[in-house]
């Protein structure tokens, strides 16, 4: 092993490993991050190029396993009905998000309480409430402030743009008396802490060569670097190694070169996200944890949680002008988030519109819809597509499942030889439910929005982008993997600080929520820094 | 031809054979203000977008080939010298055999088509990259969340 061990060791340096080690920063502690990606380059993004939508089918493709880097990690995924989505670079997923960016609501930590379902979360809203503030600020969150699906909030910068086809949509809900607000998008809409306004190129999806939105690498790194933590990329961990002592002392990784390393650590932190963190426990086996590291309530990899999402496509017979804005952040409706026994499902989902696409997108999605054939009648087709449509998708709260889960796979490995995760995952009946109301709604508001035809998809089978629940938090260590803060009940020096740890997935976007939990959970870790490990 | 040679690249002969093939894909718009895929000249494309994947080329190139014997049984010519109504009618009856051209083709076509400059302009957009400049959006008008303002809170307090 290294010689020196350091204090803490990151393994992760995407949403929530950047947040975790800025806010650490200033214990002074020696801090190290490894990251198996690579630092990204804004300028080579594809954004700067003609063929930027086709490269969004090859190297910067949401999917780990159509990408195929060698920095990224195949994921069997074959057996499930939604795939997942990932990218692994200096700054995580965050690179390809689409910066949607809402907080929990007060409900979405008690739905044992108030619906008789899953647990309650250990922790509340208000707990991190002023984490979601410090988030808010170091991301750059625009948005609107008075939105009466949420307990008053800031928020720093004004909205993103409508455009044409927001404002189509936002007319369609009024019509209905249904609840929209502009969406809560970590997307600079003014210069904010040295970061240039987003210039509406609609590349969001591809990276932001523009720098608006936030993405690790841009917003929390550059700080935490300046405060001394190191970073260093291109550094994957193979498995966290265990003392006599039961405690864990560091890391075995592979560095750039594919030559195997060891660092010492006194304290560990996993930032992998809900499939990359359960996969390394999995792979730290030890006489003391035959079952993965940290695994005593059986818990790691259980639990699951995806967002099943419903899209649903309006054809209009006017333009909308949607190829111009932030891709996934326009505005979103709560109309039929909170439980309503009549509805037929507990919980319930939020609405978010999505813009137009390109045209490249446009003809691919065409083809995949059945909607444009080749020959005579293509260009007729292709005119009643492009500019002229606009998505409404249903993002639904999954429940915990055992059953649903990520194990590792006997044959696929990565690059350096480390077997990979598998998933196994079914939807269960009441996101079924729920995504049938998703596509019925979605379909009634296009239609009032102007929409002269609709096309439903349901599940969207490429939207395995929110991975949580696989080490997920609570009080007894029979019932859960971390404690309130994040702590593992089994190894009292093994943090856990990603999507794995929520106890529930609410129905919005998990990354804020993410980052305000290891703001939390640093702040936990400074307060208790004399007795850490009691 | 060998599969080795066709790993190479398509020969002149197959690349004019696709682009007639491309023309059928995507035909010139009525309006002649859009070429058809294969005078784009999009058949290098295709050969370029298949080049790491050998297999795929080389069913493509039969089905090339299956092409041409088609039009030689009825007019003994290549694909290339058909009529628009004969390329059409042997295009179909191809889709019918063991060489039908598979979706993926398809895709790269619309991928190569919708990316061009000439095509981009033609739908009204300014041919360049999105990045650096962007685009304009007019100034969002907030006074269409008047109703949802009045509205009482929508959240459970717990």
């Amino acid at each position: 092993m290294s010689e020196e061990p350091v204090d803490v060791l990151i393994v992760g340096s995407g949403a929530a490993g950047a947040a975790f080690a800025w806010r650490l920063a200033d214990t002074r502690m020696n801090i190290l991050c490894l990251e198996q990606g690579d630092w990204m380059d804004p300028a080579k993004y594809p954004g700067v190029r003609n063929d930027w939508e086709v490269r969004q089918l090859g190297d910067f493709s949401i999917s780990p396993n159509t990408r195929g880097r060698r920095e990224d990690y195949p994921v069997n995924d074959g057996a499930s009905p939604i795939q997942t989505s990932m990218f692994n670079a200096v700054g995580g997923s965050t690179i390809l998000y689409a910066a949607h960016f809402p907080c929990f609501h007060p409900s979405d930590f008690r739905a044992r309480t108030l619906d008789g379902v899953a647990d309650d979360w250990p922790i509340d809203y208000r707990r991190l409430e002023p984490y979601y503030r410090v988030n808010a600020h170091m991301m750059g969150v625009s948005g609107l402030a008075g939105d009466p699906a949420y307990p008053p909030k800031e928020v720093p910068l004004p909205p993103v743009a409508f455009g044409k086809l927001g404002e189509t949509l936002a007319k369609g809900f009024n019509r209905l008396g249904w609840h929209w607000w502009p969406s809560d998008s970590a997307i600079t809409t003014q210069e904010h802490e040295g970061r240039a306004p987003c210039i509406n190129a609609g590349t969001c999806l591809a990276g932001c060569a523009q720098g608006a939105k936030a993405s690790t690498d841009i917003t929390y790194w550059p700080a935490a670097l300046r405060q001394g933590v190191t970073l260093k990329a291109r550094c994957r961990v193979r498995e966290v190694t265990l003392a006599e002592n039961g405690m864990v002392d560091g890391v075995i990784y592979y560095d750039a070169d594919g030559a195997e390393r060891r660092q010492k650590a006194h304290v560990v932190v996993l930032a992998c996200n809900g499939i990359g963190t359960p996969r390394l426990l999995l792979n730290s086996r030890s006489k003391l944890f035959p079952d993965g590291l940290a695994n005593r309530s059986g818990l790691v990899g259980k639990n699951l949680m995806f967002h099943p999402y419903a899209m649903v496509t309006g054809i209009f017979d006017e333009p909308l002008e949607g190829y111009k804005g932030p891709t996934g952040c326009c505005i979103m409706s709560q109309e039929f988030y909170e439980t309503d026994g009549a509805r037929g499902f507990v919980r319930g989902y939020s609405f978010e519109v999505v813009r137009g696409f390109g045209p490249v997108s446009i003809a691919l999605r065409g083809m995949q819809m059945g909607r444009l054939p080749w020959g005579a009648g293509h260009h007729r087709a292709y005119g009643e597509l492009f500019d002229r449509t606009a998505g409404v998708v249903a993002i639904c709260e999954d429940l915990p499942e055992s059953g649903n889960c990520v194990t590792l796979d006997p044959s696929l490995v990565d690059s350096d030889g480390i077997p990979a995760p598998k998933i196994s995952y079914r939807l269960s009946e009441n996101s079924t439910r729920m995504l049938e109301h998703g596509v019925a709604r979605a379909t009634e508001v296009l239609e009032a929005a102007g929409a002269k035809e609709t096309i439903a998809e349901a599940p969207l089978p490429f939207a395995g982008w929110h991975l949580m629940g696989t080490a997920r938090m609570g009080t007894d260590p029979q019932r859960s993997v971390v404690n309130e803060w994040g702590r593992c009940h089994d190894v009292r020096n093994l943090f856990i600080i990603d999507g794995s740890i929520f106890v529930t997935a609410a129905a919005v976007n998990p990354t804020n929520t993410i980052q305000a939990l290891a703001l939390y959970i640093a702040d936990t870790m400074k307060k208790n820094l004399a007795n850490l490990f009691d | 031809m060998s599969d080795e040679t066709r790993n190479r690249g398509f020969s002149p002969d197959e690349v004019r054979t696709l682009a007639g093939v491309l023309d059928e894909i995507i035909p010139p718009r009525d309006d002649g203000r859009l070429p058809g895929a294969g005078a784009l000249g999009l058949a290098r494309y295709v050969d370029e977008a298949l080049e790491n994947m050998p297999e795929l080329r080389s069913m493509i190139g039969d089905g090339l080939a299956a092409l041409n014997d088609l039009a030689a049984r009825r007019s003994s010519r290549v694909f290339a010298e058909l009529s628009k109504q004969d390329r059409s009618e042997v295009m179909n009856e191809l889709a019918s055999t063991e060489h039908a051209f598979p979706p993926i083709l398809i895709l790269h076509v619309y991928a190569g088509y919708y990316q061009h400059a000439r095509v981009i302009e033609a739908l009204g957009i300014e041919p360049r990259p999105p990045h650096p400049k962007g685009y304009q959006m007019e100034a969002n008008d907030l006074t269409l969340l008047d109703p949802v303002r009045r509205r009482p809170k929508l959240y459970r307090e717990c």
